[in-house]
């Protein structure tokens, strides 16, 4: 019988000296990093050893596991550590910052008036993302107070794809009144008119 | 148009209006529409449905549009040299410049018109506008 | 008499937007009438007297509802050789790659996870001692795990009913398990024996490091229904237990495209896998 059982194997803890996590966060090869990007969140101060080595991290993966371990730890200061990215040229530590702020939807709440109103449109684009997590009333009220006052249409665009999700009916006049400032802009006349559709085709309660 | 003769086009972006919006436009001109939410969808249907076109996005969770076209320009032939148009938000000059590095053969500022859309399209398919 | 609630197309095109976007499963207009029964059969097992009422509950996931609405479309019954198409794809290539990269020296293993009441350990033991031509030339190790203990000393039993048994032919069941009562068949011994169970949480590194590198992975329907971050830490605990260039197999419905960009997507006649790639993935 060509099938064997083996005994089950132990692995050996992984290091919890909280100076050799930091440096092995910018050092050793990429196994070495790896390892030290999952250990991190139970190291203290490991928040911003995390941080700090998103700077300098070229590696996809463990770039991926020191975003996971961010997203992990779930607090205001991972939140803080992980929003400038947002700002950066480089769009796969973007997609990165993203990805992990959408998994700290409990925390990163708060934030998301400030980022809707940046003075950069590309964060408050990416921060119209962010609203989707949250439940469809704070994130209707927050994207119609961007929607009034923005400029952009692309920002625009970006509150109106998350409003087809979650839009009430109490979102309809702000669309109309953004449809109205950005007559001839193709696309989101386009968007702006299915979401008011879609918003209007809600069913109403059942009669009792 | 018969079915077999439709150019077959794969619009990669997260937001759905726009995935709507580019379908609607390039479906009424003839085309066949593929869609994926994000670069690591496309890699997946694109091996079981070669496209003609690749129309992505920058911005998408998981894999940006940027490594996406990188990692297709890295795959086995034919795939390899399927052509993408890069549409973005972005707009800067090392945008740009990070497509063309990551292999885009072509790149259009969102918000796109219909009409711009179609015209690129057909010229990167090789087919009259 | 009470009405059934009702459900605009607008409505559904709003649920099938948001499942789309969090599992990749597409609902065609096809399906329309069956995700149109699913959400009527949620919203009242859920209480929720409006769709708005139960769209917000489907959307905060609350109590694992994405899973209870998605249950209804995915094969959940767990029965031997059920989607065989990744067995055929496991004796047809991933195994012949694997032995190609590694040589002859180390044991094949496979990790089944979750392995719930031991249908999928044993069918690849089975599978393989019938299908694959080099099985007596390597040695084989299936290991299956679940996070209920429950379904794991159920699993070490070896004892089946009929409906497990359905895809199997009376040769087999001949061939590999004994009767052990009205309708109930018990796995012979040898097979049993081979198969070493534990007990594992798949999102606790300190929980999957100890069962080292796997050749293949079977992991379905489990990793789509995280959380986001539990999602995450899940496929990186799993990216650990294989081997470089090892393979990892989903859910026929699943896709690691909501879940990680870790594992490099591959192409077989039979199914579509996962890789472990040698280097950076997609590099």
């Amino acid at each position: 019988m060509p099938l064997i059982r083996k005994p089950a194997g132990s692995s050996s803890p992984p290091s919890r000296d909280p100076v050799s996590v930091r440096t092995a966060l910018t050092s050793g090869t990429d196994d070495e990093r790896w390892a030290a990007a999952r250990a991190a969140p139970d190291m203290p101060e490991g928040v911003d050893a995390l941080g700090d080595a998103l700077a300098t991290e070229h590696s996809t993966r463990v770039r991926e596991a020191i975003f996971t371990s961010l997203a992990r730890i779930c607090t205001a200061r991972s939140v803080e550590r992980v929003v400038p990215y947002l700002r950066s040229d480089d769009a796969s530590l973007r997609t990165g910052a993203l990805d992990a702020l959408r998994a700290m939807k409990t925390v990163v709440g708060p934030y998301l008036p400030r980022l809707l109103h940046d003075e950069d449109a590309d964060i408050r684009l990416l921060a119209c993302e962010l609203a989707r997590n949250l439940p469809s009333e704070e994130a209707t009220r927050l994207l119609c107070g961007l929607l009034d006052s923005e400029r952009e249409s692309n920002v625009c665009s970006a509150a109106v794809e998350v409003l087809a999700e979650v839009g009430g009916r109490e979102a309809l006049p702000v669309l109309e009144r953004c449809a109205d400032r950005f007559r001839g802009t193709a696309f989101l006349e386009f968007s702006i008119r299915i979401t008011v559709d879609r918003i209007r085709a809600q069913s109403s309660p059942p009669r009792e | 148009m018969a079915e077999e003769a439709k150019k077959r086009v794969m619009v990669v972006d997260d937001a759905a209006l726009v995935r709507l919006y580019y379908r609607d436009t390039l479906e009424h001109a003839g085309f066949h529409v593929d869609e994926a939410l994000n670069g690591l969808e496309a890699l997946e249907k694109l091996l079981t449905a070669p496209v003609a076109l690749l129309i992505v996005d920058i911005n998408m969770p998981q894999m940006d549009g940027l490594t996406f076209v990188d990692a297709v320009r890295r795959r086995e032939m034919p795939l390899a040299s399927t052509p993408a148009l890069i549409t973005s938000t972005e707009g800067g000059a090392q945008d740009f410049a990070a497509a063309r590095a990551a292999g885009a053969n072509f790149y259009l500022v969102k918000p796109v018109t219909r009409e711009r859309l179609l015209e690129v399209t057909a010229m990167l398919c090789g087919t009259a506008a | 008499m009470s009405e059934l609630p009702a459900i605009t197309e607008e409505e559904l095109r709003r649920l099938c937007d948001f499942l789309y976007r969090r599992t990749g499963m597409v609902f065609t207009e096809a399906k329309r009438y069956y995700v149109e029964r699913r959400v009527f059969e949620r919203m009242a097992a859920t209480g929720s007297g409006t769709f708005a009422s139960y769209f917000a509950r489907l959307r905060s996931d609350a109590e694992g509802e994405v899973e209870y609405f998605v249950n209804a479309f995915t094969v959940n019954e767990t029965y031997f050789y059920r989607e065989d198409h990744q067995l055929r794809c496991l004796t047809a290539e991933l195994l012949a790659d694997r032995l190609r990269l590694k040589g002859q020296e180390h044991a094949i293993r496979i990790w089944s996870v979750p392995c719930s009441t031991g249908e999928e350990p044993y069918s690849i033991a089975i599978w393989l001692l019938e299908n694959w031509p080099m099985v007596d030339k390597y040695e084989i190790e299936i290991v299956g795990s679940d996070i209920d203990t429950g379904v794991l000393e159920r699993a070490r039993s070896g004892v089946f009913g009929k409906r497990a048994l359905m895809r199997l032919s009376p040769y087999l069941v001949e061939k590999y398990f004994a009767p052990a009562g009205f309708e109930t068949w018990k796995i012979l011994d040898d097979l049993r024996n081979s198969v070493r169970f534990s007990r594992v949480n798949i999102v606790e590194p300190a929980e999957t490091r100890p069962h080292g590198q796997f050749d293949v992975i079977f992991c379905r329907n489990v990793l789509i229904y995280f959380d986001d971050a539990s999602r995450r830490v899940a496929a990186e605990n799993l990216y650990e237990n294989l081997a470089p260039g090892g393979y990892i197999c989903l859910g026929h419905s699943e896709s690691m495209s909501r879940i990680t960009p870790l594992f490099e997507v591959r192409r077989f006649a039979d199914a579509i896998v996962y890789q472990r790639t040698v280097g950076e993935p997609h590099g």
